[in-house]
């Protein structure tokens, strides 16, 4: 089993090697950096622009190959990421905005897997029941709300929390308060501005788990194996647990590894919204800024956030079917 | 309800309590169309160590009632009337109470073992978590006595085999372990719902022993669930006949199969193809379909099919009577049959007999196969497939068909037969050989225009008639699909989809309707208009009458006929049931392991079978009487077919042969090195077998 992950882990360091790589040659060609000086006033000659680009290794006239060694060497010797064409150090910028993203895009798929699988089981074991018919409504509901939309929402309800509450205990905006200090209160605080952009992706996303789950469980929950369980002797209720829904819940969770560049493209909005200096703004801005360096980091960053998905799917995937082990 | 049983074997068990009695048992299901009534009543007793047999056809609530026995019914099912097993009542019992029972008490053998058993848990887990629900073992102690069971099913190699996964086991091996589990906590009634049905007929016939030995094992009662009435003639001690959710008879199965009483017996016994005797006798297909279960009319729901049924037969249903000297039996005309004095099958007409002319008509070679070869590549690996192994499919089969004739492909499955019939159906290529279709070498087609005109020659009929006919299409939509495809314009399509459902005895209606809306002998007989649309040459046909019940299965045996000797088709069928095969046609070619080990005329082959796979094949099948069945001599076919991927150097026979094992030296070598050639048996023109040792 160990193997089998080490194995699968190190398919995955190969895929983003690749994805980053390519990533960089696509961003190369697509974005040019020398825009981002010819508003600037004195106009610059052209000649002056590249020689401003060169220090950061943007240099238009250099061959792109050397360009890309360059910039693939100092990545692998030095995890250096270079520079925007600026010359702001992109390392820099991406630690801290790593750190909060992958916070907010880690959790909120884990609750989401959680919460739509336990809402999936709950009502496919109840089919047709009111209880499946009113979550199923409104999951279908909220699977049509775009992203935006359903941050707004939760920002209203936030808002109404505190005036009820009486008390400023959500945060709207920002990722953390400026003025916090020691360990304890920082966490506390940064735990409070993390629920309302949690709850708006979490939001966004439980609804594909409780759908697809429901009807992968329905579809075990007539399967002959459940009624050979019972006709040993389980009750009802046992044989599901023990034979449906172990089989129903693996091809969750290979979905789940898929599904984590979808949770970081909707960060991208969540963020805007709550104010939150994340990957998912900063993507935006990279490309917005002809950002090279910036951009294929934060490339980088999903492909490393989906390997890690994918890895977790791959041991949840052993763990569920023994069957893995064996071949 | 008194039954006084008559038994083989009284002394037995004198003075013993039944181990189950069933009374007025009932299921209803809801439907769109209002409650079905799957069972009306039934009741029995079962004593241990005996076996009742409950024979019907699909749809009569066989099944139901062994769920409703089990309390497996969905939660949507109404269940009444009592069940009473070791004297308590189990119908009305919550699911906690019941699951104490089952298991314990009572255990189930399902039809299906491909999905009867949990795809992640290895065997020896699934065995030792049943035994370890009702018994207070250690992980150790239940894994101990699950090798035991698995060695008592006859799982080779059962220590090594508990740790193998479902998928690791073939269809017979998964069956034993579902029997396993069945008896794991030694119960004292078993049930199996038709446990041999979805198994070739060499595997059946050793399932079935190694269910007759769980029973001896555990002293269990064994109700048994079957539509074959030959299955019914090997093991029953009782059988009960159900009809549109009863019992319509219930007697010993000497008895019944002596002299049956209630006219659908003796019409379903008259039904059913048989592979015994020097001839064959004609079958008689029953008519009609079995009546739907919602809202039934007053009146013996047989009525409408019965030879002989009377004015009150169709005001009042019959209450099950007993009939002396014969069980009971639910017919108001009973006992005249019983005695003799009324036959039951009066008026019915037998399927036309083959025209013996029908042989000497058949025209030109409409199909040649010549040395066909296919083989499959196994692979390994996700990203960069390795090919690790070939699996040899078909190697080297070749044969001829006429127009106006029939042959069969037979064999176990993995024999090839129907990778030879889609290698033909391919219009391509093959791998290695030749394929001839109506005169044109199906290698030499060079533009897809040549396929699609081919095409209109050769089509097919697929085993499961609802699966081959898209549920959202009407009849006729259906039946125009492959006329639009050819170009015909609307007024041609309209009168020829008319024609082809008069051609195979359908009425204009049914072209407005689903598929789902057809019966099975209707939804078969539709598929077949289809395949004729194009008015092929070549007509396959893949296991057509396997998914039909026996009563209608008679009928379309009856169309195929008719439909050949009119339009002068010619049918090339894969099958594996040689019954029915010796039926529907000419010639039969006998297939193992990718190879044609004999082919002959049908009544060659039956008459005077050579290779010994032919004739274990056709001892296999079981006989529908009781006496001949329990007495005849069996060449039973130990193991199953090897791994295709490594076939024997020599006869691909060779590990099963009856006739290897006790071959002498020199001969075995010869078997196990050297490809047995054709050899013809004087004085039988196209009869050739392939073996060393005949």
């Amino acid at each position: 089993m160990v193997r089998h992950v080490i194995r699968k882990a190190a398919g995955w360091l190969l895929m983003i090697a690749v994805a980053t790589n390519a990533t960089y040659f696509l961003a190369s060609w697509l974005l040019d950096p020398r825009s981002n000086y010819r508003e600037l006033r004195p106009v610059r000659s052209e000649e002056q622009i590249d020689r401003a680009l060169a220090p950061y290794n943007l240099d238009p006239r250099e061959p792109l190959v050397h360009r890309w060694w360059d910039w693939f060497t100092s990545v692998t010797l030095h995890f250096d990421w270079g520079k925007s064409p600026t010359g702001v150090s992109v390392n820099g910028e991406v630690g801290y905005r790593a750190l909060v993203s992958a916070e907010l895009v880690i959790l909120a798929t884990v609750l989401s897997v959680v919460i739509g699988v336990a809402l999936g089981v709950y009502t496919a074991a109840r089919q047709y029941g009111w209880a499946d018919r009113i979550s199923q409504a409104v999951s279908v509901v909220v699977f049509n709300i775009p992203a935006s939309v359903a941050a707004l929402v939760v920002v209203f309800v936030a808002i109404w929390l505190n005036q009820h509450a009486g008390m400023h205990f959500l945060y709207v905006a920002g990722e953390n308060s400026p003025d916090v200090e020691g360990l304890l209160p920082t966490i506390g605080d940064r735990l409070l501005h993390l629920i309302p952009p949690t709850a708006s992706l979490t939001l966004m996303g439980y609804v594909g788990y409780h759908l697809t789950q429901r009807s992968l469980l329905l579809d075990t929950l007539g399967a002959d194996f459940v009624r050979t369980a019972q006709a040993t002797g389980l009750t009802r209720a046992q044989a599901i647990r023990r034979h449906a829904l172990r089989t129903a819940l693996i091809p969750t969770a290979a979905s789940v590894a898929f599904s984590v560049p979808a949770v970081f493209t909707g960060a991208v909005i969540t963020e805007t919204v709550f104010g939150w200096n994340g990957m998912g703004r900063y993507f935006v801005q990279t490309i917005g800024k002809n950002d090279v360096h910036g951009a294929v980091a934060t490339a980088a960053f999903a492909a490393a956030l989906t390997a890690v998905g994918a890895i977790l799917a791959d041991i949840a995937t052993v763990f569920l079917d023994p069957r893995v082990r064996v071949s | 309800m008194t039954l006084a049983t008559p038994q083989l074997d009284p002394a037995s068990h004198e003075g013993a309590r039944p181990v189950l009695s069933v009374r007025d048992l009932r299921v209803t299901f809801p439907s769109e169309a209002g409650p079905v009534q799957a069972v009306r009543g039934v009741g029995f007793d079962l004593m241990p160590g005996r076996t009742l047999c409950v024979v019907g056809e699909s749809g009569s609530g066989k099944s139901a009632t062994a769920m409703g026995i089990m309390g497996l019914l969905p939660p949507s099912a109404g269940l009444s009337g009592r069940v009473l097993l070791e004297g308590q009542d189990l119908v009305g019992l919550d699911d906690r109470a019941l699951s104490r029972i089952r298991g314990r008490s009572i255990g189930m053998v399902f039809q299906d073992p491909l999905s009867a058993l949990t795809p992640i848990y290895s065997v020896g887990r699934l065995l030792s978590d049943a035994l370890r629900v009702h018994q207070d073992l250690t992980r150790r102690a239940a894994w101990e006595q699950a090798v035991q069971l698995l060695d008592l099913v006859g799982i080779p190699d059962p220590r090594g085999r508990a740790a193998a996964f479902p998928h690791e086991f073939s269809g017979g091996m998964r069956q034993r372990v579902v029997i396993a589990l069945a008896i794991a906590n030694r119960p004292a009634v078993l049930v199996a719902d038709e446990p041999t049905t979805a198994l070739d007929v060499t595997v059946q016939a050793q399932i079935l022993d190694v269910l007759r030995l769980a029973q001896r094992e555990t002293g269990a009662g064994l109700v048994l669930i079957t539509h074959d009435l030959g299955v019914v003639a090997g093991h029953a001690d009782d059988v009960a006949v159900m009809y549109a959710g009863r019992f319509v008879e219930h007697a010993d199965v000497t008895e019944l199969f002596r002299r049956p009483a209630m006219p659908y017996t003796a019409r379903l016994l008259a039904a059913v193809p048989t592979v015994d005797g020097g001839t064959r006798r004609p079958l008689v297909p029953i008519g009609g379909e079995p009546p739907a279960l919602v809202d039934l009319p007053g009146g013996c729901p047989f009525a409408p099919r019965c030879a002989v049924a009377l004015d009150a037969c169709r005001t009042a249903e019959p209450e099950l009577r007993q009939v002396p000297g014969h069980g009971e039996v639910a017919c108001l005309r009973a006992t005249e049959i019983a005695d003799g004095s009324l036959d039951p099958k009066r008026d019915a007409a037998p399927v036309e007999p083959r025209s013996p002319e029908g042989r000497a008509a058949a025209g030109e070679v409409v199909l040649r196969v010549e040395d066909l070869v296919k083989t499959f590549p196994i692979t390994k690996g996700a990203v960069l497939k390795r090919r690790i192994g070939t699996l040899h499919a078909v190697g080297g089969v070749g044969f001829e068909l006429r127009a106006g004739e029939t042959l069969a492909l037979v064999g176990e499955s993995g024999s090839g037969k129907t990778t030879t019939l889609l290698e033909i159906l391919r219009l391509a290529r093959p791998e290695g050989g030749r394929i001839e279709i109506a005169g044109t070498d199906v290698g030499t087609l060079d533009s897809a225009a040549a396929v699609r005109r081919l095409r209109r020659d050769v089509q097919i009929v697929m085993q499961d008639p609802l699966g081959a006919l898209d549920p959202r299409m009407p009849v006729f939509h259906s039946l125009a699909e492959p006329l639009r495809a050819i170009g015909r314009d609307r007024a041609a399509v309209r009168t020829r989809v008319g024609e082809l459902l008069a051609l195979v005895g359908l009425d204009a209606a049914i072209g407005d309707r689903f598929p789902a809306a057809l019966s099975g002998g209707q939804r078969q007989r539709v598929g077949i208009a289809r395949a004729l649309a194009t008015e092929p040459k070549l007509l396959a046909l893949d296991e057509p009458l396997s998914a039909l019940d026996v009563s209608v299965q008679a009928g379309v045996i009856n169309l195929l006929t008719r439909l050949k000797r009119e339009l002068g088709l010619a049918y090339l069928v894969v099958a594996h049931d040689l019954a029915v095969v010796r039926y529907v046609s000419d010639r039969i070619a006998v297939m193992y392991l990718g190879h044609i080990v004999e082919t002959g005329d049908t009544e060659a082959i039956f008459a005077d079978p050579r290779h010994p796979y032919t004739r274990a094949l056709l001892s296999a099948i079981p006989i529908p009487d009781p006496g001949r069945e329990r007495t005849r001599e069996r060449v039973v076919l130990t193991g199953e077919p090897p791994n295709a991927a490594r076939p024997p150097e020599g006869c691909v026979f060779v590990d099963r042969c009856p006739l290897y094992r006790e071959a002498g030296e020199e001969l075995k070598r010869r078997c196990r090195t050297e490809r047995p050639a054709q050899t013809a048996v004087p004085g039988s023109p196209g009869h050739r077998y392939a073996c060393h040792a005949v």
